[in-house]
């Protein structure tokens, strides 16, 4: 397994990785036509500590352990990029975004949410694309306060035909804010979720999917992230979630998952990761929050 | 005037005195329907202002004016932010280059993903003292971002908070603290505040959301609850917009 910087030795057999750069860096095709460029932040010692302490057997001790945010870039005939990254990674961001799209314009940047780590970026990548087209959730009343109020809005029963690539906007439900929303693209079938379903990965899993990694992305490691930055699980009534999860895991059947703070998740294993979910919200609701992210 | 309501400072509108060196600089936004506060607070301390928040963007300039007012061309030396959502962080690098690199208080777990590398870390439960003043760092049962704090000011028993605690108010209810908005349409203005502001909120149990926010307010009694999206509610307001906020948090939790 190869640490993020080192040029890509193996290969795995169900998806060629012909560039994984840097240690923060970004892969062509997690999926045919879905580009992933990721921001590892720093190593999150006191995660580490805290799933030690858990028992846990996923994370080797020494290894850096990172939260990461993950911005995707969709290629159809058109292009399109979903979030942005913190402001401490447009340094990684924009040549990442020139290497990938050569001379192709960017056509679309669509924000999840105008969250600073998740959009820290817009104003940069609005400068260098200029002819793109920003768009924005339409869920929400303070739109102006974000400078989204000439963005154009999208929600659920809109489409973007990317030519090859379809994106929708269904409601996120699980959101941290009201101006927000998820996406999904219809031809690879994924679903695209912010802030829901991230889970911590340590020195040589960046870059990875989950099938491509030799540690199990169990309840607990799921734990370790919602406990934190869904911290009002710890005030809800567990059944209410559990009847949400429930149904994104009916609707989405067979969508592979592209978190915004987690590895991509193939749709082939994605079901029992629903049922994980509603067992950490059950613990949360009955042990409360781990801490602050 | 009842006891505890604001006294305005100046005839302008320019900075609402609370007592015990705080005042409420408030701002706020139409939506469609209302308004809603986006204000910021200064508090008096030893070594100098403290603004709690940095506003919006939208009132940058009328915010450094009032500032500068109401701190008699000091500017400030210190900003407590609640949590970096923009319209709660946007203004810091503006005031950073008017008034010098001043101490920005933060409760993020990573500055630098926030961007706010240069902020000084609290932790909830801290006890942290800013320009010789002391703050309690809370656990807000009432927040969209997980980093979220609110601080407890011992001097003045003042309980700042965001998001939650606000209302929204009709427009001309700019200025007025909250006892004092007309009771027609002041529950809903509750309501429709946390309904479009906390989403998770249809998945709570209002009854818990409610027990953590009692507890709360026993162990820090406050003079004033400052919300960054609401009037001030006076110690004296604080039953009634508790019962409120409770029958808001079983209508939002009903409907879903
Ligand atoms: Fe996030
Ligand atoms: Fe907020
Ligand atoms: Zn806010
Ligand atoms: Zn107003």
């Amino acid at each position: 397994m190869n640490e993020p910087g080192s040029d890509t030795e193996t290969t795995p057999a169900a998806a060629p990785m012909p560039a994984a750069r840097t240690g923060a860096g970004w892969r062509r095709d997690v999926w045919p036509g879905i580009h992933w460029i990721q921001e590892l932040g720093g190593h999150r010692a006191g995660i580490a500590r805290a799933v030690l302490e858990s028992g846990a057997d996923w994370y080797r001790p020494g290894n850096e352990l990172y939260v990461p945010q993950n911005a995707y870039l969709l290629t159809g005939e058109r292009t399109l990029l979903w979030d942005t990254l913190s402001p401490a990674s447009g340094h990684i961001l924009l040549p990442a975004l020139e290497e990938l799209l050569g001379e192709r314009p960017l056509d679309y940047l669509a924000l999840s949410h105008p969250d600073v780590p998740h959009a820290g970026n817009t104003m940069q990548v609005l400068r260098r694309y200029p002819q793109c087209q920003l768009v924005a959730p339409a869920a929400g009343e303070t739109h102006a306060l974000y400078h989204l109020d000439d963005a154009m809005k999208v929600g659920p029963g809109d489409e973007i035909d990317l030519g090859g690539l379809r994106v929708r906007f269904p409601e996120a439900t699980f959101l941290d804010a009201a101006i927000h929303t998820w996406m999904s693209e219809e031809a690879t079938r994924t679903l695209f979720t912010v802030d829901w379903m991230g889970f911590p990965h340590q020195s040589g899993e960046s870059l990875r999917r989950t099938d491509e990694i030799d540690t199990v992305v169990d309840v607990g490691r799921l734990e370790e992230f919602h406990s934190r930055v869904m911290f009002w699980f710890q005030y809800v009534h567990p059944h209410k979630v559990t009847a949400a999860t429930d149904a994104l895991a009916v609707q989405f059947a067979g969508y592979g998952l592209a978190p915004a703070h987690g590895l991509p998740i193939p749709g082939e294993d994605a079901a029992p990761y629903y049922e994980r979910m509603n067992e950490v919200v059950r613990r949360v609701a009955a042990g409360g929050r781990g801490g602050v992210l | 005037m009842r006891a505890g309501a604001p006294r305005d400072r100046a005839r302008t509108v320019s900075v609402i005195d609370l007592g015990g060196g705080v005042s409420w600089v408030h701002e706020c936004f139409p939506e469609t329907d209302a308004h809603i506060h986006v204000s910021v607070y200064l508090v008096e301390a030893p070594e100098g202002a403290i603004l709690m928040d940095s506003g919006s963007f939208h009132h940058r300039q009328r915010l450094a004016d009032r500032i500068r007012d109401a701190t008699a061309g000091r500017g400030i030396g210190a900003i407590v932010l609640s949590h970096s959502d923009y319209p709660h962080s946007g203004n810091i690098p503006a005031f950073r280059r008017d008034w010098g690199d001043f101490e920005i208080i933060a409760s993020c777990g990573d500055p630098d993903l926030q961007g706010l590398p240069y902020a000084r870390r609290t932790k909830i439960g801290d006890v942290t003292e800013v320009l010789g003043r002391r703050f309690v760092v809370l656990d807000p049962p009432l927040a969209d971002r997980n980093h979220t704090t609110w601080v407890y000011d011992e001097a003045s028993r003042t309980l700042f908070v965001a998001d939650g605690f606000g209302t929204l108010h009709a427009p001309g209810a700019c200025d007025i603290d909250w006892g004092r908005i007309p009771e027609d349409g002041r529950a809903e203005g509750v309501h429709e505040f946390h309904a479009q502001t906390l989403p998770w909120l249809r998945y709570a149990d209002p009854d818990r959301v409610m027990g953590a926010l009692h507890a709360m307010l026993e162990k820090h009694p406050p003079a004033w609850i400052a919300p960054i999206h609401g009037p001030p509610i006076a110690e004296a307001d604080v039953p009634r917009y508790m019962a409120d906020l409770s029958d808001a948090l079983t209508r939002i939790a009903e409907r879903n």
